[in-house]
């Protein structure tokens, strides 16, 4: 009888296939790496009602969904710098780690989430394309499923070595590549 | 001397600084195609250290691989505390940190690993599918 699906190779396996993840894989890390050069300290645009702080602003003039919009209005603004610094550390860390593929898929995720805080603040902005903030989430998803670090990535050169360690930050990075 | 898979990675990571250094050509990181800013002391530390890095790969010495990653740690480092301000040596922004933070992190990983496989590891790199589980 023939079967159709498990004895089926994957064409994830092939060169080309490798090729194609590596460059979503890079590719999205220029996407955070050009995004985290406005994110500018040390106030990220709140005194000029600009840049990160104006783009934030929407999630509450032009809210997405209520619970959010409050986070942002009480918890977020007022203590804006601090979060600045936080986007800029996850959006240049994103860019970064993608870019060379290490723990690619704790960057995945981490990428799910501020594409995801990224859609609640800016989705309802005028000019705004929403198919990009969906297909930014899906393309994360993307580089989890595939672990795109493992194709031609620093992930794919030194797992072998986690694996064959014992120490528990190999064990750790091993999850997360 | 024939490099092995970790100096073939500090060689890609540093061919892939020095490619980077194609962005000054560009109008600046706000340009749609110009994803980072990379101009003046910044270019030439970038140029300088990714060729540092592809000599530690082509030579197969780790020590020089990881000097490499230190000194694009450093210069991340200078980036992140000057952008935005009057003082900005190397004259990027947060794209600027970001790359050298890529190739930091990168070049650092691959130079502290053993670069002598070893049987287990050999076994699992070349017999073993690593697939995405």
């Amino acid at each position: 009888m023939t079967t159709i699906g498990p004895s089926e190779p994957s064409v994830a396996d092939t060169r080309l296939a490798r090729l194609a993840v590596a460059a979503i894989r890079i590719g999205v890390g220029f996407v955070w790496i050009q995004n985290a050069a406005w994110k500018t300290p040390p106030d990220f645009g709140e005194n000029t009602r600009s840049g990160l702080y104006f783009f934030t602003r929407f999630a509450v003039d032009r809210p997405v969904f209520g619970p959010y919009a409050w986070l942002v209005e009480h918890v977020v603004l007022p203590n804006f710098a601090f979060f600045g610094w936080v986007t800029l550390f996850a959006e240049a860390g994103l860019g970064a780690f993608l870019l060379v593929g290490l723990a690619t898929r704790l960057w995945a995720v981490i990428g799910i989430g501020q594409s995801l805080a990224i859609t609640l603040a800016a989705l309802n902005a005028p000019n705004e394309w929403h198919w990009s903030y969906y297909l930014l989430i899906l393309a994360h998803f993307a580089l989890f499923a595939t672990a795109a670090g493992r194709s031609f990535g620093v992930d794919g050169v030194l797992r072998p070595a986690w694996r064959a360690s014992s120490s528990l930050p190999a064990r750790i990075l091993l999850r997360l590549s | 001397m024939r490099a092995n898979r970790y100096g073939r990675a500090a060689l890609a990571l540093g061919f892939g600084a020095l490619a980077s250094s194609l962005f000054a050509l560009g109008p600046g990181s706000g340009g749609q195609a110009d994803f980072v800013e990379i101009r003046g002391a910044g270019l030439v530390v970038i140029l300088l250290l990714g060729a540092c890095a592809v000599v530690g790969g082509v030579l197969g010495n780790r020590v020089i691989v990881i000097i490499a990653g230190a000194g694009f740690a450093v210069a991340a480092a200078i980036q992140l505390v000057q952008f935005g301000r009057p003082t900005n040596w190397l004259a990027g922004d947060g794209s600027t940190f970001a790359l050298l933070l890529g190739l930091a992190v990168g070049l650092v990983a691959v130079g502290t690993a053993r670069w002598e496989q070893s049987s287990r590891e050999k076994r699992t790199s070349e017999g073993e599918p690593d697939r995405a589980t």
